[in-house]
């Protein structure tokens, strides 16, 4: 927790006060930034979705009902602008399918092979199902109950369950061979 | 630490750790900048403005309404409050077998004449 009174810098947001707006945006950028990249798996499209994600919320601020908390809020909006920007993306996308996936391309660490622990995470997160990477992202890195999960991605909280299991299980893998990696 | 299994139903904090590291994003700064300045360039329209003090006018909207009626309400009391008690005066003086002056009858006919 921030210990700033995020319903107040909300409220004097709605009044239109942008550098309210512009507290709120520092202190929740870095996870906006992260929700967007575990959907799009590239960090440009990541940057645009989250800033949209921001002018949506800027634009709807008057919605925000200050009895609920404001980061759910905001991340619901941030995922369905990430979610967007990726329908629109596949639709321009009529490259052909690459076999890395654009987390990997996106490091340079890869080309000089020099493979860690980060890149082997989101090489794993990529071929997790979206619904799965978002659950397991937003429980174990984000630390949203299973039941706001549930209510951000619109899927029952048993459904949730199972996805973080899941996908947990899949990156516990990664997290025991780099592990092993280590030891040896 | 204990070992964490992928059926616990609390998060997983080493896995939490690894992944908020793999997911970082760099340049935070730049980004908000970025954003800041793009809040800056979208004017509100004047509908989201007004939207912004909705609440503060429905409540405005609901006192005045409120004192006008209680002010309506008090006001034509004591309007009928005069009529009555002007022609309780000249029923009396009538009664009294007095003429009532002019005064009083003038009073009792324009009070008669209020809707």
């Amino acid at each position: 927790m921030t210990g700033v009174d995020e319903a107040k810098l909300a409220a004097r947001a709605g009044r239109g006060d942008a550098d309210a707006f512009g507290a709120l945006i520092e202190i929740h950028e870095a996870m906006a930034r992260r929700v967007a990249y575990a959907i799009l798996e590239d960090r440009e499209d990541a940057d645009d979705a989250a800033q949209e994600g921001f002018l949506s919320a800027w634009k709807a601020i008057n919605r925000y009902d200050s009895s609920k908390a404001f980061r759910p809020w905001l991340m619901q909006i941030v995922v369905n602008a990430a979610r967007d920007l990726r329908r629109r993306r596949r639709v321009r996308a009529a490259d052909p399918l690459d076999s890395v996936s654009p987390a990997a391309k996106d490091d340079p660490a890869r080309r000089a092979g020099d493979i860690d622990l980060g890149e082997r995470l989101r090489a794993a997160l990529a071929t997790l199902p979206e619904r799965q990477r978002m659950a397991v992202v937003l429980f174990d890195a984000e630390g949203y109950a299973q039941a706001e999960i549930a209510e951000l991605l619109g899927i029952p909280e048993g459904t949730v369950k199972s996805d973080v299991f899941h996908g947990r299980r899949a990156l516990r893998r990664v997290l025991g061979t780099v592990k092993e990696e280590l030891d040896d | 630490m204990t070992e964490h299994s992928p059926f616990d139903s609390a998060p997983d904090a080493e896995l939490g750790v690894a992944l908020r590291e793999a997911l970082a994003m760099p340049f935070g700064g730049a980004f908000v900048n970025r954003v800041r300045a793009r809040l800056n360039q979208r004017q509100r329209s004047w509908d989201e403005e007004l939207a912004g003090w909705f609440w503060q006018g429905l409540v405005a909207a609901s006192l005045v309404t409120m004192l006008a009626g209680w002010g309506l309400n008090t006001f034509s009391g004591v309007a009928e409050e005069s009529d009555a008690s002007a022609s309780a005066t000249v029923a009396s003086q009538l009664l009294d077998g007095t003429t009532p002056g002019a005064n009083v009858l003038l009073a009792s006919m324009t009070a008669s004449d209020t809707p």
